[in-house]
């Protein structure tokens, strides 16, 4: 096993190799022009723009116009140099090394001269990053490190515990500087920096209006080249009915996540292009095991039976969608196809409930020792588009068949975060989780991952799915990690410590005036200094 | 490719709706019923319906309802042809990678499947090589063992070692019904009657029956290839399994599995459907009521089965009609052409596309025509592709789905997966964006394998996750993509709330 892990990282770092030679001085030479600005539209607003403290596609968004990674991921998922030129992987895969370039500086702040990025950057954001009082939901992502260490001003070393699958691609984490954060060991959403990030990417943060439009600028000394677009302006909207509008009269030129049912609209007006691209999301409604009532899993159960999904995704999202059965996306490699998703049947819902020890009281609430199974839904408010409400609605009513009480509060969006992820004072949630390609479900369900801030909100524990977990992650055999995988579907569409939702089509729609578009299915932006618009059609 | 579906569904409606008139109410339903699922691209649904009722159907309904089933069977056949090409790209991939692992935890039986899938896939000497080694290695069953040399005597029959094959077939055990199935569809592939296959998969099928066995993945499989003359007999197979099973599931310790798919199995459905829909379409064609409109659709399927000729004499008899309209006019001459150019008639081919191409200046749909059966027959489409992009960039909108379709089948057989894409996305209903009923499930196929070259392998999956629930046979590259895209995805881990 060691020897095929050793092949895979020799031949990988020999590519990396290559690679990276060949693409260091891949400065752009193209004719494309350079101006014009482009003005996108966001379903909420990010609550910080930093990469480390922001667990939300938002911020990543725009983290991957602001910040770079040691390497990158290419369209054709080849790991490419980024702010690495180049790397060596030691033969036991414990050891990588990375020569990283020396022509890259640091976004100027106002007034002062752009700094170098050095070795020193990277490991100050190893260690910021792992502090145990940031507040980061990384940490899970890279306890497989032992140490990083500068070994000269543009070479870095990292040490791993043990092996691991795909290691490379886990270096592409967003570096940030030295001299960015005010506190040097650890980072908090009350540091300056949070709302304010230094990187070394494409495009610089210029300023946040008053209507809270995040304004980024090209990055002239871009180490790639200067981006061909001169503005990229992130306008937050509350609902995905009045993004399309503001698409369709102009107001803004790309729309990140089309409504599902504004795509027919939208594929009739020429002036539009809608580009698929999966990233591979679902929505579900997550439980709070930490109130005993819902720490019965027939009772989590019981709900899942309660809802028809598919009468929701139907009238609700024009269909635009997947009904699905478990904890990962039916895109992903690791969807057990033989897990069905739990169908409507009210009969089996009440039959689990009763089997729970619940009873009917007078006013027909499900009862159990005294106590109703009256609950909390909460829902952000950022996120209350029409279709949403009436997801939510629609549950209460599902639920109330099954006399079950649901009480809806609609939560200011920061408000909503810090009930669910640092004050754990819910019992039920409507939200939706979206994941790169790596199926990586650690952060949701290990036990490990409950406290705040974390996001085994829920405080969702079993023994079994934590040890399938660690043998997932300490596997290095690919076969061995599928089949593990599908065991935790299974386990977890059984054990439903969230009611599983659907997955909904993604398309972005965006102005025929942008050219070369092309567009990474999950951080959607790490293309975009590409992209440019003609002379002709620049405002 | 949409729109085209559309317009032969709804002239093949028209007639039929003429010959039932006269019909009794319940066998009209039934038609009816069957007919709306054809056009949902439900064709397993609608010949699960259709077909066990047609014994009941008074002689005066049979006629219409034997034509809806060659109607359903022939876009059945046309489907299952698709994902079998798909399948082979996709599986072939994922075995090689497969058998190129070494040591304790490497598969044993990937051998056996990619010796399978390149016999499959005509590379004869290539599939031999595996079963040889998959018949020489450790630690895999006599059964399985016996089953590499059936195949391996395949291999050599298909490369004209008659010789060799017979000795091996002669060899090979025929002690269970899987031995005798395994046997029999090896005989039947070969064209080897003197060894009557027919009879020898009806005894392994009763001998299975009287052991009181389920009909397995492996053994159905060979089944359905040894009842390559008797659709209806395939048929009743098909109605009666489920075939999405793995053939084999390999266990490696307690946490590793490897679930392995017959790769022959899509294209056997694919034949068997093709011969059912010969059948039923002839059958239909008897009636002179509906002789024109089943000699439309014996255009195609006779073009399917590379049976040139014959759909040569269908063109021409349905052409003969005076007061045919256009589009179907058009229709049967595009497939005529393709038919004269695969006779080796290829001046007369080109001139008919060049006519028809030059007649399709406010018509899409023909010029698609055109580009489809263009391709279909492996001619050089060089100066109709020209006249068909230049056609989409100044046009848009539904009109145009069917023409980015055809172009976008044409790059993807010539390999320009990122045109083949760009014009397939532009043919697609995007706001059914995976769903069969609002896309022709031929074009989604080969979408989901361009988008499988590109490594967009999320999109591809999602394709067939909705396909599965009317296929489900399309679970073997379900399995396979899956596999592929754990090795080669790049990401590091993140999830983040929406």
């Amino acid at each position: 096993m060691k020897q095929i892990s050793i092949i895979v990282v020799l031949a990988l770092s020999v590519l990396g190799f290559v690679a990276g030679e060949s693409q260091a001085a891949d400065l752009k030479k193209t004719t494309r022009p350079n101006g014009g600005t482009l003005s996108y539209g966001e379903y909420g607003r990010p609550a910080t723009l930093d990469p480390i403290t922001s667990n939300e596609m938002i911020s990543m968004r725009l983290s991957e116009l602001i910040f770079n990674g040691l390497v990158g991921i290419s369209e054709r998922q080849e790991i490419v140099p980024e702010l690495a030129q180049r790397w060596e992987a030691s033969k036991d895969g414990r050891t990588y090394t990375f020569f990283l370039r020396k022509d890259v500086t640091w976004h100027p702040k106002p007034g002062e001269e752009a700094k170098p990025f050095t070795a020193n950057d990277v490991v100050f954001t190893y260690n910021i990053m792992m502090n145990p009082k940031t507040i980061t939901p990384l940490k899970v992502r890279y306890e497989f490190i032992e140490k990083a260490e500068m070994l000269d001003e543009y070479t870095v070393q990292f040490t791993l515990k043990r092996p691991v699958l795909n290691a490379l691609a886990k270096f592409s984490f967003k570096i940030i500087p030295r001299h960015g954060p005010s506190n040097p060991l650890y980072l908090t959403r009350e540091d300056n920096f949070v709302q304010h990030p230094i990187g070394t990417g494409p495009y610089m943060l210029k300023n946040v209006t008053a209507d809270r439009e995040i304004v980024l600028v090209a990055n002239e000394k871009y180490f790639k080249g200067r981006p061909h677009i001169d503005q990229f302006t992130a306008k937050p909207f509350a609902d995905q009915n009045i993004l399309t509008q503001a698409l369709t009269f102009n107001a803004i030129d790309m729309i990140v996540l089309v409504n599902p049912r504004s795509i027919a609209e939208i594929q009739g007006d020429k002036r539009f292009i809608l580009q698929p691209y999966n990233a591979l999301s679902y929505s579900f409604f997550g439980y709070n095991l930490r109130n005993p009532l819902l720490a019965d899993k027939r009772v989590r159960q019981a709900f899942g039976y309660a809802v028809n999904r598919q009468e929701m995704l139907d009238a609700f999202f024009n269909g635009q969608g997947t009904i699905i059965s478990g904890p990962f996306a039916p895109g992903s490699w690791a969807y057990n196809l033989d897990v069905q998703p739990m169908p409507f049947n009210t009969q089996k819902a009440t039959d689990l409930l009763r089997e729970a020890g619940f009873k009917p009281g007078a006013d027909g609430i499900m009862q159990k020792d005294g106590k109703k199974l009256e609950l909390t839904l909460m829902v952000p408010i950022e996120k209350e588009s029409e279709a949403v409400k009436r997801v939510v609605l629609a549950f209460q009513n599902y639920l109330k068949n099954i006399g079950v009480s649901v009480k809806v509060e609609f939560k200011e969006w920061q408000a909503w975060k810090e009930n669910v992820f640092a004050d754990h004072s819910f019992d039920i949630i409507f939200a939706s989780w979206v994941f790169d390609d790596s199926a990586d479900i650690s952060s949701l369900f290990h036990s490990a991952e409950i406290g705040p801030w974390k996001n085994n909100f829920g405080s969702y524990s079993n023994p079994e799915v934590d040890a399938l977990i660690v043998e997932s992650k300490l596997t290095l055999d690919h076969e061995k990690r599928r089949t593990i995988n599908r065991k935790l579907h299974a386990l977890l569409a059984d054990e439903a410590p969230y009611t599983f939702l659907w997955t909904l089509t993604n398309y972005s729609a965006y102005h025929k005036k942008l050219q070369h578009v092309a567009i990474h299915p999950y951080k959607f932006f790490s293309y975009a200094d590409d992209w440019y618009i003609p002379v002709a059609a620049q405002k | 490719m949409m729109s085209r579906m559309h317009d032969i569904y709804r002239w093949g409606l028209l007639a039929l709706l003429l010959a039932v008139v006269s019909s009794a109410a319940g066998a009209e339903d039934v038609s009816a019923r069957a007919l709306k699922l054809y056009e949902k691209h439900y064709y397993e649904d609608a010949g699960r319906l259709l077909r066990p009722q047609l014994a009941a159907l008074d002689s005066a309904s049979q006629p219409a309802a034997r034509l809806t089933l060659g109607m359903i069977y022939l876009r059945s056949a046309e489907l299952y042809l698709e994902l079998q090409r798909t399948a082979l790209v996709i599986e072939t991939d994922y075995l090689k990678k497969l058998s190129a692992q070494k040591g304790a935890n490497a598969s044993r039986y990937a051998d056996f499947y990619l010796g399978q899938a390149l016999l499959e896939d005509g590379k004869f000497t290539e599939s031999a090589k595996y079963l040889q080694r998959f018949s020489a290695s450790a630690g895999v069953t006599a059964a399985y063992k016996s089953y590499a040399n059936v195949e391996l005597g395949a291999a050599y029959w298909r490369s004209k070692q008659a010789q060799k094959a017979g000795a091996l077939w002669a060899a090979a055990a025929a002690s269970t019904p899987e031995d005798k199935a395994a046997l029999a569809a090896a005989y039947a592939a070969a064209g080897a009657q003197e060894h009557h296959p027919l009879a020898m998969a009806d005894a392994a099928m009763d001998e299975a029956k009287k052991q009181g066995k389920p009909i397995g993945a492996h053994l159905a499989g060979n089944l359905l290839r040894a009842y390559a003359d008797a659709p209806e007999k395939a048929l009743d197979l098909l109605a009666a399994n489920e075939f999405r099973g793995a053939s084999f599931v390999e266990m490696l310790g307690q946490s590793k599995s490897i679930s392995f798919y017959d790769p022959a199995l899509l294209g056997d459905l694919a034949h068997a459907h093709l011969r059912a829909a010969v059948l039923y379409l002839e059958q239909a064609g008897r009636d002179p009521r509906l002789g024109n409109t089943a000699a439309y659709f014996l255009i195609d399927a006779y073009l399917l089965q590379g049976n040139a000729e014959q759909s040569l004499r269908q063109a021409a008899a349905f052409l003969a009609q005076s007061q045919l309209p256009a589009q179907y006019r058009d229709h049967a001459s595009s497939r005529q052409a393709a038919a004269q150019y695969l006779a080796g008639k290829r001046q007369e081919a080109n001139a008919l596309w060049t006519d028809l191409a030059e007649k399709s200046a406010a018509r899409p749909e023909l010029l698609a025509e055109v580009m489809l059966s263009c391709t279909q027959a492996s001619a050089d489409c060089a100066k109709y592709e020209q006249r068909a992009v230049a056609a989409t960039e100044t046009g848009e909108g539904k009109k145009y789905f069917s023409l980015n379709a055809a172009l976008g089948k044409y790059y993807l057989l010539r390999k320009d997966y990122a045109k083949a894409v760009l014009y397939m996305e532009a043919g697609r209903d995007k706001a059914n964006k995976n769903k069969i009923e609002a896309n022709d499930p031929v074009m989604l196929t080969g979408l989901a394998q361009a988008h499988y070259h590109n490594k967009k392998f999320s999109e591809s999956l999602e394709i067939y996750f909705e396909m599965s629930k009317q296929y489900p046979a399309v679970r073997q590259i379900q399995d396979a993509m899956q596999g592929i895209y754990a090795t080669e995805q790049r990401s590091a881990g993140d999830v983040k709330i929406f």
